[in-house]
């Protein structure tokens, strides 16, 4: 019982092990301690979803766990879908689809969706999509074009025969 | 929003769990899925000294067992697991149905049954739904555990009757009854609800130009008092009677006794005075109808 903890975590296929304070939460962890920056912080109080991460592959937000949680977990963040230097097929949707203007929530709807997109679901309609990602907010788009990309991503990516299994 | 200093720990068992909340009764918090405790760290509406951190207790407080007539979902079942469990979805609609009504994706996958029922808001949709269902709530402290009825447990805003020393480790729901209707109002998407109704009944369909017959009827209110309430006279009004249209306006108008809703920045007690009863007679027309939900 300290107020500093030991951290073991897997970030990105990377190991990492830190002594932080026990009153961090993962998004600064991610941030400050092991420099990923790509996960934004915007309201720290779990309401604007920019901090969306996968933790042992689902999404959560990361202002609202403690780096302290992350202790043993399997973390995937932004930083991991780009293959090289090429965009993934979620990112490529977002480019084509124009899906972001200033790009400051791009990476919670890309993590909210990476993890959509591995539950299986396909044909989700418009409305669906837009309940699947109303956690992550967005002040540029409007909305229309995130979800024609989240659509086609959906469609061009996630196998016919996973949705049985699927959200 | 940066948290003030805290210490944290992470045991092991539940024994542990209590243990620890014995030796450091009024310093420590409980931390499950942290949905509502990790931001009020961050506004330091909190500043516990110590923080338990129960989520490694999967084994002991992540189940969903069934137990006869009862469902026994564990304090650390997440939204996200009651949201496509299918033990949940036969015995509990009503849970099932609710849950979506709880965050968002993120929200679900992290936060806890047993998390909420201790947050004790007053627009809760797991203690609206608690109450509805007449569940029972399973409390441990180091020397044992007791038993309290959903109905008991609530006692103001925030409020709730766990001791210091007291971890919420099951909640029991009975039968379930034959039929649900549900109704929330908030100003926006995925906001705390404005007014949120349960309704429960077993219903005898309507025979002969007739109407239906309810039988063990609840009424639960969310949202339009410190705390959520059942409205046991306007349920006690319809038990065992045929369910007309002058039933219906009567236990709506009777729904208002239950109820002392707040002014605040989401709506006046006045507009949710006269909501109430609107919204009452339209879940007991749905309720009455027979299409669940």
């Amino acid at each position: 019982m300290d107020d500093h903890v030991l951290v073991r975590v897997t970030v990105n296929d990377h190991d990492h092990e830190e002594r932080v304070p026990a009153r961090l939460h993962a998004a600064d962890f991610l941030r400050s301690t092991l420099g990923l920056t790509g996960t934004h912080v915007g309201c720290e109080q779990g309401a604007c979803g920019m901090c969306t991460v996968l933790v042992d592959g689902r999404a959560v937000k990361s202002c609202l766990m403690l780096a302290a949680q992350l202790d043993g977990r399997v973390v995937e963040t932004v930083e991991s879908l780009a293959e090289d230097d090429r965009l993934n097929p979620l990112q490529a949707a977002f480019k084509e689809a124009h899906a972001l203007q200033c790009g400051f929530c791009t990476p919670g709807f890309l993590m909210t969706t990476t993890a959509l997109a591995r539950s299986g679901a396909r044909d989700l309609s418009r409305e669906q999509i837009r309940e699947e990602i109303s956690g992550v907010l967005c002040r540029c788009t409007g909305y229309e074009n995130i979800v024609t990309a989240v659509e086609r991503h959906l469609q061009e990516s996630v196998p016919a025969s996973a949705e049985a299994d699927g959200a | 929003m940066k948290a003030a200093a805290f210490s944290y720990t992470r045991p092991s068992s539940v024994a542990e769990a209590v243990s620890l909340l014995r030796s450091r009764a009024g310093e420590a918090r409980v931390l499950a899925g942290g949905q509502s405790l990790v931001p009020m760290l961050g506004m330091r509406i909190m500043r516990p000294a110590l923080l338990v951190d129960v989520n490694e207790l999967e084994l002991e407080l992540g189940r969903i067992d069934v137990d006869g007539d009862d469902t026994v979902v564990g304090a650390l079942v997440r939204y996200a697991e009651i949201e496509t469990d299918p033990e949940i979805a036969e015995r509990l609609p009503l849970l099932a149905h609710v849950v979506l009504r709880i965050g968002d994706r993120q929200v679900r996958n992290r936060g806890t049954i047993g998390g909420a029922l201790a947050q004790s808001d007053p627009t809760g949709e797991m203690a609206l739904a608690s109450l509805a269902l007449d569940a029972t709530l399973v409390l441990r402290d180091a020397d044992g555990e007791r038993d309290v009825p959903a109905r008991e447990f609530f006692v103001g805003s925030y409020h709730n009757v766990l001791e210091p020393d007291e971890l919420l480790v099951a909640v029991r729901f009975p039968r379930r009854p034959g039929r649900f209707a549900f109704f929330e109002r908030g100003r926006k998407h995925n906001d705390f609800a404005l007014v949120s109704i349960a309704a429960v009944a077993d219903v005898t369909p309507a025979q002969d130009g007739g109407a239906p017959v309810l039988r063990n009827v609840r009424i639960a209110l969310g949202g339009v008092h410190d705390r959520p309430v059942l409205a046991e006279a306007a349920a006690a009004a319809l038990e065992g009677r045929p369910c007309d249209a002058a039933a219906i306006a009567a236990a709506g108008e009777l729904a208002l006794e239950a109820i002392d809703p707040p002014d605040d920045i989401r709506g006046s007690a006045e507009y949710r005075r006269h909501l109430v009863p609107v919204h009452v007679r339209r879940v007991l027309q749905d309720l009455a109808r027979g299409d669940d939900a």
